[in-house]
C-alpha cells in the first residue's frame, strides 16, 4: 500500500506530493500510516493528532477526496469509500501522477489556509465560538435543571459533535465564501436554542441568522454527508432558516 | 536574525494544559486576575475528552459523601490520604450541579434527574453520564465557559522548561509549535495541568499527546514526584489499538467471559463480580490469559449481547462506535475482544490538598497532581470529579496567594529561553544520531512487558536497566530534519525526554515498594505491608540523581482493613 501525500513546506497552498511506501498490518488507519511515516520515513511531515479512537477531532483530511478522520478511517476500506458529496474545485482537482488503483491520496481539509503539509489554519472555524457566543449564559444556583429524556433527545444529536471541522472542509458555500460561518457553529448554535433548560434561546437563532451565517447556506447538504458523528448540521440549519 | 530576540510574556498566572482541571483553575481565577493557559494541543484535542463512563457524585436519595468516601478509600487500598477524599466527596454534587448548569447534557432518568449508573467499586448507583461520551461532553462545555468568561489561551504551544528563583517558581519558556520560537513567560504562579503519562506505555488507553510532560518539568526543578509505581491497567481495552471500552458497558451489565465460555470473575470477586475495583478485575483478566484460557491466549471477551440493541444504542453508543470501525466487531451481534492496558496514573507531583507543591507559587491538579486522593487505586467516575473539584479548589489557592506573591524578574525567564532555545537549535542542526522513534517504541515495550499488572524484582531491575540505557541513548538523539515550523518530530522528542524520567521513577517505585497495594502487584511479595508501606514514596530530582523517601498517608476518617468484594 502507498501512500500519496500532499505537502507544503511554507504553508499557502500545496508545492508537491510526496509518494510513501507503508508496511501494513491488520486494522491500520491511516493515522497509523502517517505515524508510520513520520517515525521511519520522513519525520519533516506535519499532521495534527491527539486521541487516536475518533473523539476528539484533531485528524481531519482529505482522505481520496473524502474529507474523514485519519484515525478513524482503515488502510483496507478506503477505496469502498463513497460520500457521494456535490463537488467543488478542491474536491475534483485530480493530482498528476495518482494511481487510485494502488494509492491513498492524503490531502489537508479543504477550504482553509495551509499553515504546513496536513496542518491547516483553522482560527475562522473557532472564532465563530466567541462571535456568536456560543455558550450557556449560566446563571449561579444550588440545584441542577429537570429535564426529561425526550427533551434531551431533542438535543443530542448536536451535543455530539467534536468540533473537528469535517463538514467546514467539505461545504461549498465555505469554499467560494471565507465569510461564512459554517455548518458546525450553525449546529452548535441550534443546539443551545432547542435545550430545555437554555431560557434566553432566541439569541442563538438570532445569531445564527446573521448575515454570515444561516442565510449563506444553499442546503447542499455536504456536511450530512460527511459529519463522522452523525450530527447532520444541514437539518439543524434548515430549521433555522424556517424561523 | 530571528533566532536572537526572545519575547517576553507577562501573566500572574500561567496554566499548563487545557484540560479539565486546566480550564476549571482558570475559570476560577479569571474575573480578577490575568490568566493564560499554555496547551500543546487545541483545548477541545484534550484527553480530558476521551473520558466514557461517568462523573461520581452522592445525589442519589439514599446515598451520602461519607459512603463515597469510604468507597475511594477502600478502592484505593487505604492509600488515599482521607482528608483529600473528603474534600472529594463533600464538593461533587456542587461540581455536578455547576456543571449541568452550564450546559453539559448529562443523561437522565424518567422523572428528569440526571441518571447515575452503577460503577466498580462503589457500593451505590453514583456515577453520573452523558451516555459514555461524560468526558467529551464536560470539556465542550466547560471550554464554552473558560470562553465565555475571556481566559486567555496559547493553543498549541509547547512548554520547555518551568524556571525557579530561589525557593519561588518565576515563569515557564515554551515555544511556538506554528513558528518554532521560543519565548518566555513570566508569572507569579505556575499551575501544572498536563494529565497523566500513559504513554509511557505501549499499550495505554492514553491520547498519543498524553506524555506526562508536565510531571516531568516540575521534576526537573526540584519539585517531588509522588506514589509513581501506581499505574492503573484498565481491564477493558480493545485488543489491538488499546482503546478504552469504558467500565460503563459493565456498570450496565456488561459480561466478562473467557475462552471457554466463563463468566470468570466469580473466582475473583464473588459478590461484585465484574463490577469490582480495577486493578482486581485487571488481574483477574490477566491472570485468564496467562492460564490459558484466554482467546488465541491473547484477549477475552465483553459481552454485551444479552443488553439487547436498544440499551447498547442509548447507553453506550460511543462503544459501539468504536468496536465496530476499531475491531470490526458490533457488540449487539458478537463480543468485544478486550485486555487490561495501562490507563490512568495515580502518581503525579506531590502536591497538598491545594495543590501546592514544596515550591513556592508552583501548583498542580489533576491527573498531572498526587494530592493523594487515588491512593494504589482509583475508582472509576472519580478522576473527571478530581479536575472539577480541584481546578476549583486550586483556583481559590491560587487567588488568596497572588496579592502577597513575589513580581518575577523577567530576566529569570529570559536567561532560561536563551538556554532552551540553543538546546533545541543542537537537536535541529544535527544531522546523525539515535532514531528517537526506536527510543520510544522499546520504552514501551520495557514497560508493558517488566512494569506491568504483575511485577517481581528480577523484571523490575532489567526495566531500570533499560531505562537508563535508553536515557544514555537519548542524549544522542536527533531530530532528522531542521523545519522550525510545526515540527512535531522535535515535540516528540521533548516528549520522550520527559517520559524517559517519568519511566525511571515509575520503576524505582515499583522496586523499592515490597508489598501489593491496589494497582501494584508483586508476585514476589504478594501481601499488602501496612506496617511497612502504608506510606506515600516520594521521588526528588538531586543533581544528576534521583532521591527516594518515604511519607506517612493521612488517615483519620476510616480504620485500615483488610480489602476484599
Amino acid at each position: 500500500m502507498k501512500l500519496r501525500v500532499a505537502r507544503s513546506r511554507e504553508g499557502g497552498e500545496i508545492t508537491h506530493y510526496d509518494l510513501y511506501k507503508i508496511e501494513t498490518k491488520k486494522g491500520m488507519t491511516v493515522l497509523d500510516a502517517l505515524f508510520q511515516i513520520q517515525d521511519k520515513m520522513d519525520p519533516s511531515l506535519s499532521f495534527r493528532y491527539s486521541c487516536r479512537g475518533a473523539v476528539c477531532g484533531s485528524c481531519s483530511m482529505l482522505i481520496n477526496k473524502e474529507p474523514r478522520l485519519a484515525c478513524r478511517t482503515q488502510l483496507s476500506e478506503v477505496q469502498k469509500e463513497d460520500m457521494k458529496l456535490k463537488i467543488f474545485p478542491t474536491l475534483s482537482d485530480i493530482p498528476q501522477g495518482w494511481n487510485p488503483e494502488q494509492e491513498i491520496l492524503i490531502e489537508p481539509l479543504p477550504n482553509m489556509p495551509i499553515l504546513k503539509d496536513l496542518v491547516v489554519d483553522m482560527s475562522r472555524f473557532y472564532d465563530a465560538l466567541v462571535s456568536m457566543e456560543l455558550w450557556v449564559d449560566s446563571i449561579e444556583g444550588d440545584e441542577y435543571h429537570l429535564q426529561s429524556i425526550e427533551e434531551r433527545k431533542k438535543i443530542e444529536r448536536y451535543v455530539n459533535c467534536i468540533l473537528c471541522a469535517i463538514c467546514y472542509g467539505s461545504c461549498p458555500v465555505n469554499a467560494i465564501n471565507q465569510e461564512y460561518i459554517g455548518p458546525a457553529a450553525l449546529a452548535k448554535a441550534f443546539r443551545f436554542s432547542e435545550d430545555s433548560r437554555v431560557t434566553n434561546s432566541s439569541r442563538y437563532i438570532e445569531a445564527a441568522k446573521s448575515a454570515k451565517g444561516a442565510p449563506l447556506c444553499d442546503l447542499i447538504m455536504n456536511c450530512v454527508k460527511s459529519c463522522p458523528k452523525g450530527v447532520g448540521p444541514g437539518g439543524a440549519i434548515r430549521q433555522i432558516k424556517s424561523r | 536574525m530571528r533566532w536572537l530576540k526572545i519575547t517576553l510574556h507577562e501573566h500572574d498566572v500561567l496554566v499548563v494544559g487545557s484540560g479539565l482541571a486546566g480550564l476549571r483553575v482558570a475559570i476560577q481565577l479569571a474575573k480578577d486576575f490575568d490568566v493564560a493557559i499554555l496547551t500543546k494541543v487545541h483545548p477541545l484535542r484534550s484527553h480530558s475528552v476521551a473520558a466514557q463512563g461517568g462523573i461520581n457524585a452522592s445525589l442519589g436519595t439514599g446515598d451520602s459523601w461519607e459512603q463515597h468516601a469510604f468507597d475511594t478509600v477502600k478502592g484505593s487500598d487505604y492509600l488515599a490520604d482521607q482528608d483529600v477524599v473528603e474534600i472529594l466527596a463533600k464538593e461533587a454534587p456542587r461540581a455536578i450541579i455547576e456543571n449541568e448548569r452550564w450546559g453539559t447534557a448529562f443523561s437522565r432518568t424518567e422523572d428528569g434527574k440526571i441518571a447515575q449508573r452503577p460503577f466498580g467499586g462503589a457500593m451505590f448507583p453514583r456515577t453520573c453520564y452523558a451516555a459514555d461520551r461524560t468526558g467529551h461532553n464536560l470539556l465542550h462545555t466547560t471550554f464554552e465557559q473558560a470562553l465565555r468568561v475571556g481566559v486567555k489561551f496559547y493553543n498549541e504551544w509547547f512548554v520547555t522548561s518551568l524556571v525557579r528563583d530561589g525557593d519561588h517558581v518565576c515563569g515557564l519558556t515554551a515555544f511556538d509549535i506554528s513558528t518554532g520560537d521560543v519565548h518566555s513567560f513570566a508569572g507569579k504562579a505556575v499551575v501544572i495541568a498536563t494529565g497523566g503519562f500513559g504513554r509511557v506505555y505501549s499499550h495505554s488507553t492514553n491520547a498519543v499527546i498524553n506524555t506526562g510532560d508536565g510531571c516531568a518539568l516540575a521534576f526537573r526543578i526540584g519539585a517531588p514526584l509522588k506514589d509513581m509505581e501506581f499505574i492503573q491497567f484498565h481491564p477493558t481495552t480493545l485488543f489491538g489499538s488499546s482503546i478504552l471500552m469504558s467500565e460503563g458497558a459493565r456498570g450496565e451489565g456488561g459480561y466478562l467471559v473467557n475462552a471457554l465460555g466463563e463468566r470468570f470473575m466469580d473466582k475473583y470477586a464473588p459478590e461484585k463480580m465484574e463490577l469490582a475495583p480495577r486493578d482486581i478485575v485487571a488481574r483477574a483478566i490477566k491472570t485468564e490469559i496467562n492460564e490459558g484460557r484466554g482467546i488465541d491466549d491473547q484477549y477475552i471477551h465483553l459481552d454485551l449481547r444479552h443488553l439487547g440493541k436498544d440499551k447498547i444504542l442509548e447507553r453506550l453508543p460511543g462503544i459501539r462506535e468504536i468496536s465496530i470501525y476499531f475491531a470490526g466487531v458490533d457488540p449487539i451481534d458478537e463480543p468485544i475482544p478486550i485486555r487490561p492496558g495501562q490507563h490512568y496514573s495515580m502518581g503525579g507531583i506531590h502536591c497538598d490538598k491545594n495543590g501546592m507543591t514544596p515550591i513556592e507559587g508552583l501548583y498542580a491538579v489533576g491527573e498531572a497532581a498526587c494530592m493523594s486522593v487515588h491512593g494504589a487505586n482509583r475508582l472509576g467516575g472519580n478522576s473527571l470529579l478530581e479536575t472539577l473539584v480541584f481546578g476549583r479548589i486550586v483556583g481559590q489557592r491560587i487567588a488568596e496567594y497572588l496579592p502577597n506573591a513575589q513580581r518575577p524578574s523577567s530576566t529569570c525567564v529570559e536567561d532560561e529561553a536563551f538556554k532552551i532555545r540553543h538546546k533545541l537549535q543542537e537537536w535541529l542542526l544535527k544531522d546523525k544520531g539515535e532514531n528517537p522513534s526506536e527510543i520510544r517504541e522499546v520504552m514501551g515495550e520495557t514497560m508493558d512487558r517488566l512494569v506491568g499488572v504483575f511485577r517481581k524484582e528480577s523484571d523490575l531491575k532489567a526495566a531500570l536497566t533499560m531505562i537508563r540505557e535508553l536515557k544514555e541513548r537519548f542524549k544522542n538523539v536527533f531530530a532528522g530534519h531542521s523545519d522550525k515550523r510545526f515540527n512535531y518530530s522535535l515535540i516528540r522528542i521533548l516528549e520522550l525526554e520527559n517520559m524517559l524520567d517519568l519511566a525511571e521513577s515509575i520503576a524505582m517505585g515499583a522496586l523499592m515498594r515490597r508489598e501489593s497495594r491496589g494497582a501494584h502487584w508483586r508476585l514476589d511479595y504478594p501481601e499488602r505491608d501496612d506496617e511497612n508501606f502504608l506510606k506515600h514514596s516520594l521521588f526528588t530530582k538531586v543533581e544528576d540523581y534521583v532521591k527516594t523517601e518515604i511519607i506517612p498517608v493521612n488517615l483519620g476518617m476510616f480504620d485500615v482493613k483488610e480489602r476484599t468484594y
